[in-house]
């Protein structure tokens, strides 16, 4: 009898900690669903980067910035993400904006990385996009659409959103 | 069942009993409340509306941890200064909300006013600065920076979402001014007014990592 209670004590106890974690790692779905506007970006190496070169994988683009506190706490997530994703077709794509290569080789000092950094320099390319503020994270779809976004930071690696990215790669 | 047993289901039902209280005491708490203090990464003083569906957090930002931001991306020290001296908060509106589109949280600076002696008037915006450094030589990099840090002038919010940004209130440092801040969410439009909001004195302090 007292192990019957124990069980449905816990299991209402783990039912509030599920809906409260829950409420902080969103992924909300962005409507109108829209194309996702083509861009050539250089990344912090050199290498060029054309955004229709991932069609047929997931991509999370991630505008962000060095100074700004939610997307320095987002990223080393979105580095563990990116190393049980990497080979699942799904793409970590982060686009610093309005910054130099030198002071993006600086934080990966600090913050280290291996998914591409993409250096937006002129803000060119933030302007394409449904971004009001930093950071924002974008998920494309295999066929090219933006179908979802996340304004402010995510934990990436939290098991629910991972299971969501896996999901739309079909 | 023996007593032990009815004494412990008894025990359970009441703890459920006021789970379920706070819960619906929560949910019925539709009313916004205002919570003060420290904040503890910035360690300086913080105003934060809070309801169960949103919490926007006001956190006191030094002149002279602006002007430093701003000095290190472009901008001279006159101008710099202009901004250091403008007023601003860190500003952190959270959707907490789990209501799917009715919970989506929307505010507009435009609607926020600053009451001083008196006096009321618009919270500056990004256009503001925008406009207010359109003749001025300021390169590319630092529009950028200003622009980006600066907290957006309107702004939607789905459950769980969340921004960081400045905002500039125009008053001098040191200032004591009243906020009518508001927001719409839950299908209605919400209005707070913060008593005595305190812009941060234009003194020097030991370094904090900065934005």
């Amino acid at each position: 009898m007292i192990r019957r209670k124990k069980i449905l004590f816990w299991v209402l106890l783990q039912s509030l900690v599920v809906v409260n974690a829950a409420a902080s790692q969103t992924l909300p779905v962005l409507e109108p669903v829209m194309e996702a506007p083509e861009f050539v970006l250089p990344d912090d190496g050199g290498k060029i980067h054309r955004l229709s070169d991932y069609r047929g994988k997931v991509v999370v683009l991630n505008f962000w910035a060095t100074w700004c506190p939610p997307c320095r706490q987002e990223m080393p997530s979105m580095e563990r993400a990116w190393e049980q994703l990497k080979n699942e077709a799904v793409v970590v794509l982060a686009v610093d904006v309005g910054e130099s290569a030198a002071t993006v080789f600086e934080f990966t000092g600090q913050y280290p990385v291996t998914f591409p950094l993409l250096l937006d320099s002129s803000g060119e390319v933030v302007n394409k996009f449904p971004v009001i503020g930093l950071p924002t994270t974008f998920i494309i779809s295999p066929k090219g659409l933006v179908t979802h976004r996340a304004v402010g930071g995510r934990a990436w690696d939290d098991p629910e959103l991972l299971q969501m990215l896996r999901a739309m790669r079909r | 069942m023996n007593m032990r047993d009815f004494q412990c289901l008894g025990l359970i039902r009441l703890g459920l009993g006021m789970g379920l209280a706070i819960l619906c005491a929560v949910r019925a708490a539709v009313a916004a409340e205002l919570i003060t203090g420290t904040d503890e990464e910035a360690q300086l003083p913080f105003w934060e509306v809070r309801t169960e569906a949103m919490t926007l957090r006001l956190v006191q930002r030094l002149p002279d941890q602006t002007r430093g931001f701003f000095l290190a991306r472009g901008f001279t020290a006159l101008q710099a200064d202009a901004i250091a001296n403008s007023c601003l908060f860190q500003t952190v509106f959270h959707n907490i909300s789990t209501q799917g589109q009715e919970g989506v949280l929307r505010y507009d600076l435009r609607d926020w006013h600053v009451n001083f002696q008196g006096d009321s008037r618009s919270v500056k915006t990004r256009e503001h600065w925008r406009d207010a450094w359109s003749g001025e030589k300021v390169s590319p990099a630092a529009r950028l920076a200003l622009e980006w840090a600066l907290y957006p002038t309107q702004q939607s919010y789905q459950a769980g979402d969340y921004n960081w940004g400045m905002t500039t209130f125009d008053m001098s440092p040191g200032s004591l001014f009243q906020l009518d801040v508001s927001w719409h969410q839950q299908g209605k439009r919400h209005t707070f007014t913060i008593d005595r909001i305190e812009c941060a004195p234009d003194e020097t302090r030991e370094p904090k990592d900065s934005q």
